[in-house]
């Protein structure tokens, strides 16, 4: 049942309405600084990802792909 | 079939309308150090190496290298760094144990408001070998103020215990599907939805943990199949031109009844035109499983038996220090560094297995990045 709350969320957002376009393109100079995106160090992100694997029994929710190792 | 529903449902609406403006993508070179200790004696020295290079405007090949030294427990003593292995009879020893290979292949087509990826990762330790591949397709809507993703990765792992042991099941596969959607809020704000799906299936354990009571000893064993969902909510804004707010809440829950609660938040500063520095700070709470029970107080008769800690109950937090130095405004060198420490609450399956009260850990990334 998640993933037809997702559907719907995600038909309601894809390109339905102008409500979504909120930054006009002259205006989006600071979602070019590092500092604003969100995962601003990709080295740690990945680094981290794996460990949290394989100390804590969650996963998911980070839209990036981890392969498999025997430690966890 | 319910990943099969999944898939077909979200490619549908995210048929493209494919337009031709110039791509992103760009050539670039990365070389890195990470590193991992903790008090369950367990050091892991990482070098990374990735080259990423254009093929034309739009199309991208890229290759990724990450090797593991590791010096691990679990290795050199069935993971009982401060106890005598009865099972394993096997000597701590100096030097790494094992070491993992790990390249990926993967290419990248930008066109447009539309980006697609995919690649095939493998790797090969002493006694696991891991083959997976994934795909993944974004589409920007709204004049790019919103982005919608899926991606989807589907592994094919198989276990040969560095024990004379003959598993139940050799293989552990496990299958991955993310929608995400990213909206701009504000010039200044944006956020994230995440959800995603995952389902694996094969011998689930660890093939060296073992349950030891007065009258027994038997090896973990987990049920064959689990299946997860994580929701997560991510958001950065910017407070200032010096100052970014980056926060995220993650829940998961799973069919073991495991669930979790995870939020993160970290503060960036620009100390100076070259200097970005801050913190980071995690919380992480989790349930135990529905087969875990208290330790000691498992009968032989029981279909389930779990050894390790992460099937208990426990929480943990991870304080951080992030840094990044551009040389200058137009240098095409980047150098990231970060430094974490890490550590869980008391629990009585880490007193046990580890005789600590909890894990402390602290790991390390070094990475300088070239575009050229």
């Amino acid at each position: 049942m998640y993933y037809i709350a997702f559907i719907i969320a995600l038909l309601l957002l894809s390109g339905c309405t102008d409500k979504l376009v909120r930054v006009m393109p002259y205006e989006k100079e600071h979602f070019a600084d590092p500092k604003m995106s969100l995962s601003p160090l990709e080295e740690r992100a990945e680094h981290e990802g794996h460990i949290f694997l394989i100390r804590e029994s969650s996963a998911g929710g980070d839209s990036s792909f981890q392969g498999g190792c025997g430690c966890r | 079939m319910q990943i099969i529903k999944i898939i077909a449902a979200s490619l549908m609406m995210l048929v493209p309308f494919v337009n031709s403006y110039a791509s992103n993508l760009k050539d670039s070179l990365s070389i890195g150090l990470n590193t991992y200790s903790d008090n369950a004696d367990v050091q892991v020295y990482s070098p990374t190496f990735s080259v990423m290079k254009t093929l034309s405007k739009n199309l991208l090949v890229g290759f990724k290298m990450r090797v593991d030294a590791i010096t691990a427990a679990s290795i050199q003593n069935g993971g009982r760094p401060r106890v005598s292995d009865t099972v394993i009879g096997a000597s701590a020893k100096s030097g790494f144990d094992d070491v993992r290979y790990a390249p990926t292949f993967l290419l990248a087509y930008e066109e447009g408001d539309n980006a697609a990826s995919g690649g095939v990762y493998y790797s090969k330790e002493v006694d696991y070998e891991g083959k997976a591949m994934f795909l993944n397709y974004v589409r920007q809507l709204n004049s790019q103020n919103t982005a919608i993703g899926i991606g989807l990765s589907q592994s094919y792992d198989t276990w040969n215990p560095a024990i004379l042991r003959e598993l139940p099941k050799d293989y552990r596969n496990e299958s991955k599907v993310d929608f995400s959607i990213n909206q701009l809020i504000s010039p200044t704000f944006s956020m994230q939805l995440v959800y995603s799906y995952m389902y694996s299936e094969g011998f689930l354990s660890s093939p060296y943990h073992y349950v030891i009571q007065d009258s027994f000893a038997k090896f973990e064993n987990y049920p064959d199949k689990r299946t997860g969902h994580a929701f997560a909510i991510k958001g950065v804004t910017l407070v200032n031109d010096l100052n970014s707010m980056n926060y995220s809440y993650r829940y998961y829950t799973d069919d073991w009844d495991i669930s979790s609660h995870t939020a993160s938040v970290e503060w960036l500063k620009d100390f100076s035109d070259k200097f970005t520095s801050g913190l980071r700070l995690r919380y992480y709470t989790q349930t135990g499983s529905n087969f875990a029970k208290d330790v000691g107080a498992y009968a032989v008769t029981d279909q389930y038996f779990a050894a390790d800690y992460r099937m208990s109950a426990f929480d943990s937090y991870d304080i951080g220090i992030p840094l990044t130095y551009k040389p200058s405004m137009t240098s095409d060198l980047k150098y990231s560094l970060s430094v974490d420490y890490y550590q869980t609450s008391d629990n009585a399956y880490i007193k046990s297995w580890y005789d600590t009260n909890y894990l402390q850990a602290v790991y390390t990334t070094f990475r300088i990045d070239y575009e050229f």
